[in-house]
C-alpha cells in the first residue's frame, strides 16, 4: 500500500537510455513511495528492464534524471552518476546470479561482508534472512547443487539481507515453471509486505503484476503507456494497446452518437449500424471512438435477457474448451467478438445466442 | 555531492588500471610496427637513424626478388590445398561418420599442433634427405637406386608444413560440420532428395564457406611461416619470403631496410587475408552457425569404418608417430642411420646435453622466460579480456584490434620491429632476456585475450553485477567473484602460454642475445652447427617439457569443461 508519507522514495523522471544509437528507454518518468511496490510491465523489448537497470546503475541513462531519497543519483544536467555499488540498493537477477563457487551461506553473507559486518552479525542475518525464505536447512549447501526454486530463495535472501532502502526485481520468476512461479509470487508479495521494502518489479507477465503491486507502469516501445493501480489499468485501459495487453479485450470502433446517448453514457455507433452504450469515465470524447470490452464481460445467453440497452443477437461460430473458461467466438453484425464464459453449457455453432454486457464495463479508450 | 565526488574517484581508479593496461598493450604493439615501416620506408643512408630520406624505393627493389615471391607461393598453395585435404577428410570422418575410436581420436589430433613444425621438420629432413634420410636408406637396401623421397623441395616442404597445419584446418572444418543443422539435411531427404543429391545440393553448399574460410586462414598462416622452410629450404638455398627475411637480417652487411619492406609486404597480404577471413565468418552468410548445439547426424558407413580408422591412423602416424620415434631413433645413436651396428648406440647425446653449458643454460632461460611470460601475460592479457569484453569503457572496441594485431603479423616480422625498436631505447635491454619477455608478451597477445575471453564470455554478467548490486567495489568483486570464477581459464590461459613460449622460435631466433639464449632457437643452432643426434636429444627434451605442460593443459580442461556443465 502507498504510504502517507508526502516524498517519493525513487523518482525516475524522463529517463533517456540509448544502446549506441538505439533508443531502448524514450523519456520515462514516474515515482515510487517509500513501501511501495510498483511493477514496470511490458511486452520484451519495451525497455522495462532497461529503466531497471538504469535505476540500479548498471546501465547509463542519456537523458533525464534518478533521484532517490531526494538525492540524484544520475543526473544528466548535473553530471552525476553514482555507481551501483554507491546506490545502496539491491537486485535480484533473472538468471538468480547465483554465485557456483560458494556456499549457500557465503552467497547470502556477501552483502554484509562487503560491509565489514561482524562474524556474528553476519551468522544471526544470514539464519534469519534464509528462515525467512524457507531455506535454513540449505545454508551449507553449494549453491550449483541447488534447483531452481531453491536459487531464486538464496538470491531473495541474499538480496534483501543487508536492509537494502529499495529491492530491484528483474524478471524473477520468468525461468520457474508455472506452479512454482503462482507459488512464488505469494510468497514474494509477503515478504515485500513484512520487510515493508520499497520494490521496482519488472515482469512481462500480466497475472504476475496484477497480483503483486500496489501499482503497475505499463510500458511500451520505451515510453509509459499508463500509470495506475492494477485495478485502474485492468478496468479502464487507457489505450488499445493496454487494454489487449492487459487481459483480451474486445476493440469496438464507432462513431460517437451524442443524440441517443442517456442516463451519463456515451453511445457510439459501428459501421454495420449497431448501437452501444459505453462510459467514458471523464475521458475527451471526440467523433470517432473506440471502446474496449473484456472478454470476461460478455455474457451470452441462449434467450433473450431482460434488460434493452446493449443486448444484442449474435451468432455463434465456434468455442473453445479452455478448461476454467469456455472461449466462445460470436459474430454480431459484421463484428467478430470473443467472451469467455465459466460453467457454459455445450452450444453449437449457428446457434443465435444474445449477448450482453453492461456499459460500466465498456469503457472508452482514449486517442 | 561527497557521494558523487567519492564515486568520481573510485571510477576513475577502474579507468585507470583499464587505460593503463590499454596503453601498455598499444605501446608492446604499436611501437615496433612503427619501428618496422619507418624501416620499411627508410631509403637513407641504411648507417643513420633516425632516417633521412623515405620513399617507396625497397619495395621498388623487392621485384628484384621474383624467385623469392614465386617460392613463397608455390610452397604456400601446396601447403594449403595438402592441410585443406588433412583437414577435410578428418573433419568429415571424424565428425559425420561412425568409425571406431571418434572421441579419441578427436582429442588426439591436437597433438600434431602442440609437436611444432620445428621438430616435425627436423624430424623429416632425417627421415627423407635425398643421402642420408632413414627412409631412402631402406630404399636403397630394398634394391632401389637413388632416392625415393627427396624432403628438401619446395613439395617436401609444403607437406611438413601440411602435416602440422592440417590440425588447424581439421578444427576449422569439424567446427562447421559440427554446427551445421542435420534437420536440413533430414528435410531434403524427407521431400525425397537421394543421399547423393543431398550431398551436392544440401551439405556441400553449407559446408563451402567453412571450408573457404578455412582455406584463407591457413593460406595466411602458411605465407608466414618460417621454421620448415629454414631447416628444410635454406641447406638448398630455397628461400621463402620469411627465411630470405631472416637471411637479409643476418648476413654482413645486414640489409635491413630491404627485409623491412619485405616484412611490410608480408604482413599487409597477412592482413588482407585475415580481414577477408573474419568478413566471411562474421558475415553470417551461413544460417548453419547459431548459438544452438545439435547432435551432428553420423552416417553408418558399414565396413568403410574400417578403412576411414586406417586413414585415421595413418595421419597420426605420419604426423607424430614417425616424426617422434625417428628423433628418438636418432638421439641413442652415435651417428644416425638406418641401419645401425650393436655399438652405434648410446646415450651419450642425452649426457652431452645435460652437461653442456650452452643447453642448460638455454633451457633454464626458457623455463624461466615461459614461466614470466605466462604469468605476467594472465593479469594483464586477462585485463585487457575484461577491458575489452566486460567494462564498457569508450575505445574498448579499439583496444580490441590493437591486442589481435599481432596475429595478422609472422612473429619473425614481428620481432625484426621490435629488434629495431628496442635498439633505440634508451634502456639497453636488446640482447637480454626482458626482451625476450616483451617479445613473448606482445606475440602472445591474441592468444592469451582470446583463452581468457572465451571463459570470461561464458560467465553469466549478472553473476559481477549482482556483487555490485550487494555493495562491493571493483576490486572487491574482481577479487571475490571474477577471479575465482575465471580461474579455469586463467589456468588454461597460463599453460598455452607456457607451451607457447617454450617452443617459440621466429621471434626469439632474432632477439636472443650470446648470454640469453633460448631453447628452440638453440635447436635450430645445433642443426645448423653441430650434429643431428645431438638436435633429436635436444629437440626431444623440449618436446618432454611441452608434453608434461600439455598434460596438465588437458586436465585443467577436462575439469573446466565439467565445471561449465555443472
Amino acid at each position: 500500500m502507498p504510504t502517507t508519507a508526502a516524498t517519493p522514495h525513487i523518482e525516475v523522471e524522463r529517463l533517456e537510455v540509448h544502446f549506441g544509437a538505439v533508443p531502448a528507454v524514450r523519456g520515462v518518468s514516474f515515482s515510487v513511495m517509500p513501501g511501495e511496490q510498483l511493477t514496470l510491465l511490458g511486452p520484451s523489448g519495451c525497455g522495462k528492464t532497461t529503466t531497471l537497470r538504469a535505476i540500479a546503475g548498471l546501465e547509463h541513462g542519456s537523458a533525464g534524471e534518478i533521484r532517490i531519497d531526494g538525492k540524484p543519483v544520475y543526473s544528466a544536467r548535473k553530471g552525476v552518476n553514482i555507481p551501483a555499488e554507491k546506490r545502496g540498493l539491491s537486485m535480484v537477477f533473472q538468471s538468480y546470479a547465483i554465485w557456483p563457487h560458494m556456499s549457500v551461506f557465503d552467497n547470502v553473507a556477501y552483502g554484509l561482508r562487503v560491509r565489514r559486518a561482524g562474524a556474528a552479525e553476519i551468522r544471526e542475518k544470514v539464519e534469519r534472512a534464509l528462515g525467512m525464505v524457507q531455506m535454513g536447512a540449505f545454508a551449507d549447501r553449494r549453491a550449483s547443487a541447488l534447483s531452481g526454486g531453491q536459487q531464486q530463495r538464496v538470491a531473495l535472501a541474499r538480496a534483501f539481507v543487508f536492509q537494502p532502502s529499495v529491492l530491484l526485481f528483474d524478471e524473477p520468476l520468468s525461468n520457474l515453471d508455472a506452479k512454482l512461479r503462482a507459488d512464488m509470487r505469494i510468497e514474494l508479495r509477503d515478504l515485500q509486505h513484512r520487510l515493508g521494502i520499497t520494490s521496482v518489479y519488472v515482469t512481462h507477465d500480466l497475472e504476475e503484476a496484477l497480483a503483486m503491486s500496489d501499482r503497475i507502469v505499463v510500458m511500451r516501445d520505451g515510453l509509459v503507456e499508463q500509470t495506475g493501480t492494477p485495478d485502474e489499468i485492468y478496468a479502464l485501459p487507457r489505450s488499445a494497446f493496454v487494454a489487449d495487453f492487459i487481459g483480451s479485450s474486445n476493440l469496438i470502433r464507432g462513431r460517437n452518437r451524442p443524440d441517443l446517448a442517456a442516463d451519463g453514457l456515451i453511445a457510439l455507433e459501428t459501421p454495420s449500424g449497431q448501437v452501444i452504450y459505453g462510459s467514458a469515465y471523464g475521458r475527451p470524447v471526440g467523433d470517432e471512438l473506440t471502446v474496449s470490452v473484456r472478454t470476461v464481460h460478455l455474457r451470452l445467453s441462449p434467450q433473450r435477457p431482460a434488460g434493452e440497452r446493449n443486448v444484442w443477437p449474435a451468432r455463434l461460430e465456434k468455442t473453445v474448451f479452455q478448461g476454467d473458461f469456455t472461449q466462445v467466438h460470436v459474430r454480431w453484425g459484421d463484428q467478430p467478438l470473443i467472451a469467455r464464459c465459466a460453467a457454459l453449457d455445450p452450444l453449437p455453432a449457428g446457434q443465435e445466442v444474445f449477448i450482453t454486457v453492461d456499459p460500466k464495463r465498456v469503457v472508452l479508450l482514449g486517442a | 555531492m561527497s557521494a558523487t565526488a567519492a564515486s568520481a574517484e573510485r571510477w576513475s581508479a577502474q579507468r585507470l588500471v583499464g587505460y593503463g593496461v590499454a596503453a601498455i598493450a598499444a605501446v608492446l604493439v604499436l611501437y615496433p610496427v612503427f619501428y618496422l615501416l619507418q624501416a620499411a620506408f627508410d631509403v637513407g643512408d641504411p648507417q643513420t637513424r633516425p632516417p633521412t630520406a623515405y620513399g617507396l624505393d625497397n619495395f621498388q627493389v623487392l621485384l628484384n626478388y621474383p624467385r623469392i615471391m614465386l617460392n613463397t607461393l608455390v610452397v604456400s598453395f601446396a601447403a594449403t590445398a595438402m592441410a585443406l585435404v588433412i583437414g577435410f577428410v578428418m573433419a568429415w570422418i571424424l565428425a559425420r561418420t561412425n568409425v571406431p575410436g571418434r572421441r579419441a581420436f578427436e582429442q588426439l589430433m591436437a597433438v600434431p599442433y602442440y609437436l611444432t613444425p620445428l621438430l616435425g621438420a627436423l624430424a623429416w629432413s632425417m627421415l627423407g634427405s635425398p643421402e642420408s634420410g632413414f627412409v631412402n636408406q631402406v630404399w636403397r637396401a630394398l634394391g632401389g637406386s637413388d632416392h625415393l623421397i627427396d624432403i628438401n623441395t619446395p613439395y617436401g616442404i609444403a607437406w611438413v608444413m601440411a602435416l602440422f597445419e592440417g590440425s588447424v584446418a581439421f578444427v576449422m572444418i569439424a567446427a562447421v560440420m559440427k554446427s551445421m543443422d542435420p534437420s536440413l539435411e533430414e528435410a531434403s531427404q524427407v521431400i525425397g532428395a537421394s543421399r547423393l543429391r543431398t550431398m551436392l545440393r544440401v551439405t556441400l553448399p553449407l559446408v563451402v564457406p567453412g571450408v573457404l574460410g578455412a582455406a584463407i586462414f591457413v593460406f595466411a598462416e602458411m605465407l608466414g611461416s618460417f621454421a620448415v622452410a629454414l631447416v628444410l629450404g635454406t641447406p638448398n638455398r630455397y628461400y621463402v619470403i620469411t627465411t630470405a627475411i631472416y637471411q637479409l637480417i643476418q648476413q654482413y652487411p645486414p640489409r635491413i631496410q630491404l627485409a623491412a619492406a619485405m616484412g611490410t609486404s608480408l604482413f599487409a597480404v597477412m592482413f588482407l587475408m585475415l580481414f577477408v577471413y573474419r568478413r566471411i565468418v562474421t558475415r553470417g552468410s551461413y544460417v548453419t552457425i547459431t548459438g544452438k548445439a545439435f547432435r551432428p547426424r553420423v552416417a553408418d558407413v558399414g565396413r568403410l569404418r574400417y578403412v576411414l580408422f586406417g586413414v585415421c591412423m595413418l595421419y597420426l602416424m605420419v604426423a607424430v608417430v614417425l616424426p617422434i620415434a625417428t628423433l628418438l631413433y636418432a638421439s641413442v645413436q652415435k651417428i644416425a642411420v638406418a641401419f645401425p651396428a650393436a655399438d652405434n648406440f648410446t646415450l651419450d647425446n642425452f649426457r652431452a646435453a645435460a652437461s653442456m653449458n650452452a643447453v642448460g643454460s638455454a633451457l633454464t632461460n626458457s623455463l624461466l622466460l615461459a614461466f614470466a611470460t605466462a604469468t605476467i601475460g594472465i593479469v594483464l592479457m586477462g585485463l585487457l579480456a575484461w577491458l575489452i569484453y566486460r567494462s564498457r569503457l569508450p575505445g574498448a572496441g579499439l583496444i580490441e584490434y590493437v591486442v589481435m594485431f599481432p596475429q595478422a603479423v609472422p612473429r619473425l616480422v614481428f620481432a625484426f620491429g621490435m629488434m629495431w625498436a628496442w635498439l633505440v631505447f634508451p634502456i639497453p635491454i636488446y640482447g637480454t632476456i626482458w626482451l625476450l619477455l616483451i617479445a613473448y608478451l606482445t606475440v602472445f597477445l591474441p592468444l592469451g585475450v582470446r583463452t581468457i575471453a572465451g571463459v570470461m564470455l561464458q560467465i553469466d554478467k549478472s553473476l559481477e553485477e549482482c556483487a555490485q548490486m550487494c555493495g562491493a567495489a571493483w576490486t572487491f568483486r574482481l577479487r571475490t567473484i571474477t577471479v575465482p570464477l575465471l580461474a579455469p581459464g586463467l589456468i588454461a590461459a597460463w599453460l598455452l602460454l607456457f607451451i607457447a613460449s617454450m617452443r617459440e622460435l621466429g621471434a626469439s631466433i632474432l632477439l636472443m642475445g650470446p648470454h640469453s639464449k633460448v631453447i628452440t632457437p638453440s635447436i635450430v643452432e645445433s642443426w645448423f652447427g653441430t650434429a643431428s643426434e645431438l638436435t633429436a636429444t635436444l629437440a626431444l627434451i623440449q618436446t618432454g617439457v611441452v608434453a608434461a605442460a600439455m598434460i596438465v593443459l588437458v586436465a585443467v580442461t577436462r575439469r573446466l569443461g565439467a565445471q561449465l556443465v555443472e
